[in-house]
């Protein structure tokens, strides 16, 4: 940055002060540019890309508040400073309002000049320097958790990877003792690395990145690919899992990746608290403005006096004599925080013994975005 | 029908040392490679019916580009229809088996993701269905 020379781009009707300035600009080590009207000025702002200009406002063509206006679209950190011979408190202001750093009145001396640039040229450095910093942080960040992620996971991966085949028979027999601890190792290994993921999950589930992301997306083509991912889990507990066919309208504004992780977590949640041979049932819903997707299970349901926290992080519900931990208790903030950046509503009808609905209402993408 | 042949393509030696007894016992013939390069190499030259891939290697990204690279490029000539199955241990990271952002990018996508660690039976179901294709 330190080799280049800042460029400043002069954007002025009058011959003798493009000249002048340039003049000074140049003996200070600067590079000068100059335009003799606005169109001119505009056009060479985006050739040359300068650190900043200099803009009359009064010259023929386009106006020096309409530069000020347009300039901003090429470089939104740009630093434009407004010199004028007609100074008033008003035009001043106004220059000011449409994102002037300074303004200069006409004459002034080359002193005056220096001082104005090189204090605008340092608030540009300083931008500069917080957006790199800014980006710099958010790429560590981004990469960070992906990194974290893959090495916590991959060695765990591997370790439970030897305890599978172990499991399975399939290295030679395996005692009924070994079996059960090796089992058991396998179980808390599985819980730990679901505990990575979710709070991994929580760290960068963010919501204006989700927001960015949304776009118009049909639900029944997402529940069909997660249904049938899901399948072969179901199977092996012995669970029925049905995909109701729904005609209505789907589509919302969602995110693909996000929306996925919600519905796979309800219906893993509607396998994992069934009860044998019970099954889950999903189907979509149409109101005027939104879609619903209910996940419906036929399992142990949900005790009233926990309803209202099932949603919350950490939150548990702990039954006397269950030794098995129901996960890390993140999965359905996780699903609450998603469906939330989607604008939507996430609730829970339960009944102990019975089973639980849980229904995830979506506001329905309005038909010109349907459009492809 | 003959043994149906399985190439996995993983940096992990362990990862491949515990998967293969979960694919001999349902009798395929198992070839294994420990980066890209030579899993391409050995695409070419076992043409395995089946690849499990391995989407992080050597980069973030390299299991992607290989298996597009098998469904699309010349190279991989009579290749297309191998089907890919992408192997991770991450699972909520950018390539998710839900979020493939290659295929954003043009990037051809693989015909099924399992995460690590697999269960065997979850592993073979997943095989023979795309087999029967």
């Amino acid at each position: 940055m330190l080799d280049e020379k800042p460029v400043v781009l002069v954007i002025d009707d009058e011959e003798a002060m493009r000249d002048s300035c340039s003049q000074i600009l140049a003996k200070d080590g600067f590079q000068p540019e100059t335009a003799g009207n606005g169109d001119v000025g505009l056009k060479k702002a985006r050739d040359v890309k300068p650190d900043l200009v200099l803009i009359d406002l009064k010259m023929p063509g386009i106006s020096g508040f309409e530069v000020l206006d347009k300039i901003k679209e090429h470089d939104p950190s740009i630093i434009s400073i407004v010199i004028t011979g007609y100074a008033t408190v008003e035009s001043a202001v106004e220059a000011m309002k449409k994102g002037a750093y300074d303004f200069l009145p006409k004459p002034f001396t080359p002193d005056q000049l220096r001082i104005i640039i090189r204090r605008g040229l340092e608030r540009r450095r300083l931008i500069q320097e917080t957006e790199r910093l800014r980006r710099e942080k958010m790429l560590m960040e981004e990469n960070f958790i992906t990194m974290v992620s893959h090495q916590l996971r991959s060695p765990l991966g591997t370790i439970a990877q030897y305890f599978e085949v172990i499991l399975a028979g399939m290295v030679g027999k395996v005692e009924p003792r070994q079996e059960e601890m090796l089992a058991k190792a396998r179980d808390r290994l599985e819980s730990l690395m679901e505990l990575i993921n979710d709070w991994l999950d929580m760290a960068r589930m963010n919501r204006g990145q989700i927001v960015d992301r949304l776009k118009p997306l049909s639900l029944k083509e997402v529940l069909k690919d997660i249904v049938e991912f899901m399948q072969p889990s179901a199977q092996k507990e012995n669970i029925q899992l049905e995909l109701v066919s729904y005609s209505g309208r789907d589509v919302v504004q969602g995110d693909d990746e996000t929306l996925k992780q919600v519905f796979s977590n309800l219906i893993t949640n509607a396998i994992k608290y069934n009860t044998p041979n019970g099954k889950v049932k999903v189907f979509l819903e149409e109101t005027e403005d939104s879609v619903a997707v209910n996940v419906e299970d036929t399992g142990i349901g949900i005790p009233e006096e926990h309803l209202n926290y099932i949603f919350d992080q950490f939150y548990r519900i702990k039954k006397k004599g269950e030794k098995k931990s129901g996960g890390t208790g993140l999965g359905l903030s996780i699903a609450k925080k998603i469906v939330e950046a989607h604008a939507g509503i996430i609730r829970v009808v339960s009944k102990t013994g019975k089973g639980s609905t849980f229904t995830v209402v979506l506001p329905k993408a309005r038909p010109e975005s349907e459009k492809e | 029908m003959d043994k149906a042949k399985i190439l996995i393509i993983d940096d992990d030696p362990d990862f491949v040392d515990a998967v293969t007894p979960i694919l001999k016992s349902a009798m395929y013939d198992v070839v294994c490679a420990s980066n890209p390069a030579e899993g391409k190499e050995k695409a070419l030259s076992e043409k395995p019916d089946l690849i499990l891939l391995d989407i992080m290697m050597d980069s973030l990204f390299d299991g992607f580009s290989l298996c597009h690279d098998i469904k699309t490029s010349k190279e991989f000539e009579g290749m297309k229809d191998t089907p890919v199955i992408f192997v991770s241990a991450v699972k909520e990271m950018t390539g998710s088996r839900f979020q493939f952002k290659g295929e954003e990018q043009g990037l051809r996508g693989p015909d099924d993701y399992i995460d690590k660690p697999v269960k065997p039976d979850d592993l073979i179901a997943r095989i023979e269905r795309l087999l029967k294709n």
